[in-house]
């Protein structure tokens, strides 16, 4: 298994394969390339969200996509072709995207985008092609369960681990100062019900008080009534997955209406960096589960760090969260394809399905229907703290981390 | 907070977001009830203004309740440049082809604002603490205070407009009966510019408002022109009091409806409303039943 600390290692497929390899070239020939380059080309095509809702991530998704192309390619013993397109954060458009990619070169993989919604849309146009798909941000478990998914790999927390990694960032606080109300505001989506569904049943079953659990569209401008309940049921923890304008909307009127939790944590809503170009100070404290965290160690997130800050010339010391969410998928693509041998979507998948991945957020197999092994990743979980996302749990000890920072002070004292 | 309590403070809340939905409403609402056209780029007029505030504040940290009077300047202007470019050439020739330019400009604006500021949210700051006043029964958010207060300004300011001033009354006029107000020597084209102007520049200050209460981003328009059609027709067209009850009347129902129903059935309490009031009263509550030609 190759990892980013190791020199590079050339597969072993290749051995006695030249004969293979000439044929193959032959059959390129034969057909005049197509545009992906023959059989010895791995082409990948994908889609980010450069403009629409979610641009602000679409970036980021590049940068660590164009940083594990790169990698791909000295790691591989064959050319690897990114091609990634704007989906506008438009799951139709990301679907024409796709079925022209695809129509116009050999594809042997499918990457991407952004929240259940695109990566949904993504896997679904995979699924019917036959080809390998990994997608990120993509917490919603339920379409893996039923949609009987053959294809779509998803290398990344689901709502299972956030509400896991939930209960372990509670526990980070000593025992007599605990929070035990816990409030979840439940967007009116599949994903939402599911996530609070997770939340409420572990979270019960630790023994806190679940006193209260509303609904809101997603979408909504306006969350005054939401935190009116709130303060009326002496919610001490708030738990939501909005959007993350819902996110960014939420928190701007509990400081207008002079209310704010103990603890907040808002799965995606708090994902982006125009949290803080928005809230600044005011989000401070927020909680996300983006997947990734600057203060993740080992599996090749020094190199990440030290690639990323000198091909995209920064100084800061915290990388934005997709950029590692989304190289960590590129890592999961480089070792299927190198444990395949081939580029043989069937062979990508059997690779999917059996191998064990390390990646930089962590080491984790997939079930058959494309799910991280249960157990294998914890969900890490970042908070804002002074314009940065930076680990609160696990406890890595690295400098990149934090010490959880509880409580939310009143807004009065901040 | 007890049970009665949260009933205050959501009748409460919904007045104050009432306040900025009724100002959102009414240059749509006078646009529609003089010009009888929808205009529905109001929406993203009203996402122009609020950048307008956001940038404004962002360069030189001046208050979006100041800002707003430079987003108003800059979107009279170009309601005049829209009408004299544009709508004179379609404005009286059926709904069709003013809702097609309207359609049209809505989408360039939305994507000019993708373009230049990208999409991520923004806000600008009211520049006053985030705390408020404890009326016992509910509790009054400054921030929402102040820009209802504004609001509330701002509606009844283009009331006395209308009500005494010569252009205003010449608007009046116009909108009453186009034909007869020519017959009186009124220059119907010009008192179409200043409308539109008028009603552009009521955007602007709708989105200065919102910007302080709001995330802003280039897809908003959408949403607001969507409650802003709502207000007016709760209100009747063309009917500045109308516009304010309608707006209060949407906010309350909403934060009623989310309080009772559950946030996820926050607006259907207002579009029963809506569909009831349209059933029952097409013209609106304050409407007319329009003059026209």
């Amino acid at each position: 298994m190759v990892n980013d600390e190791s020199p590079v290692t050339r597969r072993s497929y290749l051995k006695g394969t030249a004969g293979a390899a000439a044929m193959a070239g032959l059959a390129g020939c034969a057909f005049g390339g197509s545009g992906g380059g023959g059989d010895d080309t791995l082409t990948i095509a994908g889609t980010i969200p450069e403009t629409g809702a979610f641009s602000s991530l679409g970036q980021d998704l590049r940068r660590g996509y164009e940083l594990g192309h790169a990698r791909m390619n000295e790691q591989l013993d064959r050319d690897v072709e990114l091609i990634l397109q704007d989906d506008e954060s438009d799951a139709q458009t990301l679907r024409q995207n796709l079925q022209q990619m695809t129509s116009n070169n050999d594809v042997n993989m499918i990457w991407g985008s952004f929240s259940s919604l695109l990566v949904t849309a993504g896997s679904a146009f995979a699924e019917n092609q036959n080809l390998p798909f990994l997608g990120i941000a993509f917490a919603y478990e339920e379409p893996h369960r039923n949609d009987n998914y053959e294809w779509t790999y998803a290398p990344f927390p689901k709502s299972r681990d956030v509400a896991r990694s939930t209960l372990g960032t509670l526990e980070l606080i000593p025992e007599g100062e605990r929070p035990s109300r816990v409030g979840i505001w439940e967007p009116n989506s599949g994903w939402g019900k599911e996530q609070a569904d997770y939340w409420e049943n572990r979270l019960g079953d630790a023994g806190y008080d679940i006193v209260l659990r509303e609904t809101f569209e997603i979408g909504s401008q306006d969350f005054s009534t939401l935190i009116s309940q709130s303060q009326s049921a002496d919610v001490e923890v708030l738990l939501s997955n909005p959007t993350p304008g819902g996110g960014i909307t939420a928190v701007n009127q509990m400081q207008s209406n002079n209310w704010s939790p103990k603890m907040l944590k808002f799965v995606r809503g708090a994902d982006p960096s125009a949290w803080w170009s928005a809230l600044g100070n005011a989000g401070a404290y927020a909680l996300m589960c983006p997947g990734w965290v600057p203060g993740l160690t080992g599996n090749g997130n020094q190199r990440l760090r030290e690639t990323y800050m000198s091909e995209y010339e920064t100084e800061s010391q915290y990388m934005p969260v997709n950029v590692g969410g989304s190289y960590n998928l590129t890592q999961v693509a480089l070792q299927a394809v190198q444990a395949a041998g081939s580029t043989e979507a069937e062979a990508i998948q059997s690779a999917l399905r059996s191998e064990t991945f390390q990646t930089v957020i962590g080491e984790f197999g997939f079930e058959d229907n494309g799910l991280p092994a249960e157990g294998d990743l914890t969900a890490p979980t970042g908070q804002w703290w002074e314009g940065a996302q930076r680990l609160a749990y696990p406890n890595t000890g690295s400098q990149r981390a934090l010490e959880f920072k509880y409580p939310i002070p009143p807004w009065s004292e901040r | 907070m007890v049970a009665g309590e949260l009933v205050s403070q959501s009748i409460v809340n919904g007045i104050l977001l009432g306040g900025i939905y009724a100002v959102a409403a009414l240059g749509l609402s006078l646009v529609f009830g003089i010009m009888d056209i929808v205009n529905l780029a109001h929406g993203h007029m009203l996402m122009v203004g609020a950048y307008v505030a956001i940038l404004v504040f962002a360069a030189t940290g001046i208050t979006p309740l100041i800002g707003m009077f430079i987003a108003m300047g800059l979107l009279f202007l170009l309601g005049i440049v829209l009408q004299k470019v544009l709508l004179k050439h379609v404005v009286g020739e059926g709904l069709e082809q003013p809702i097609i330019v309207l359609f049209g400009l809505a989408l360039i604006l939305q994507n000019i604002g993708q373009l230049v500021l990208g999409g991520d949210a923004r806000t600008a700051d009211l520049g006053i603490p985030g705390n408020g006043i404890d009326l016992g029964f509910a509790f009054l958010s400054l921030p929402r205070t102040v820009t209802f207060v504004v609001a509330v300004v701002l509606i009844a300011g283009t009331w006395a407009f209308l009500q005494y001033t010569r252009t205003g009354q010449a608007i009046r006029a116009t909108a009453q009966n186009r034909t007869a107000a020519r017959y009186m020597g009124i220059d119907t084209d010009r008192i179409y510019v200043i409308t539109l102007g008028i009603g552009t520049a009521l955007a602007g200050a709708a989105g200065a408002l919102l910007s302080m209460l709001f995330p802003i981003n280039p897809f908003v328009g959408w949403s607001y022109l969507l409650k802003a059609f709502a207000v007016v027709v709760l209100g009747g067209v063309g009917s500045i009091l109308g516009t304010l009850v309608g707006g209060v009347i949407l906010g309350v129902s909403e934060n009623l409806g989310a309080l009772y129903l559950g946030g996820g059935y926050r607006n259907v309490v207002s579009l029963l409303i809506f569909l009831g009031v349209l059933l029952l009263k097409p013209e609106g509550l304050f409407g007319t039943g329009g003059g026209g030609e």
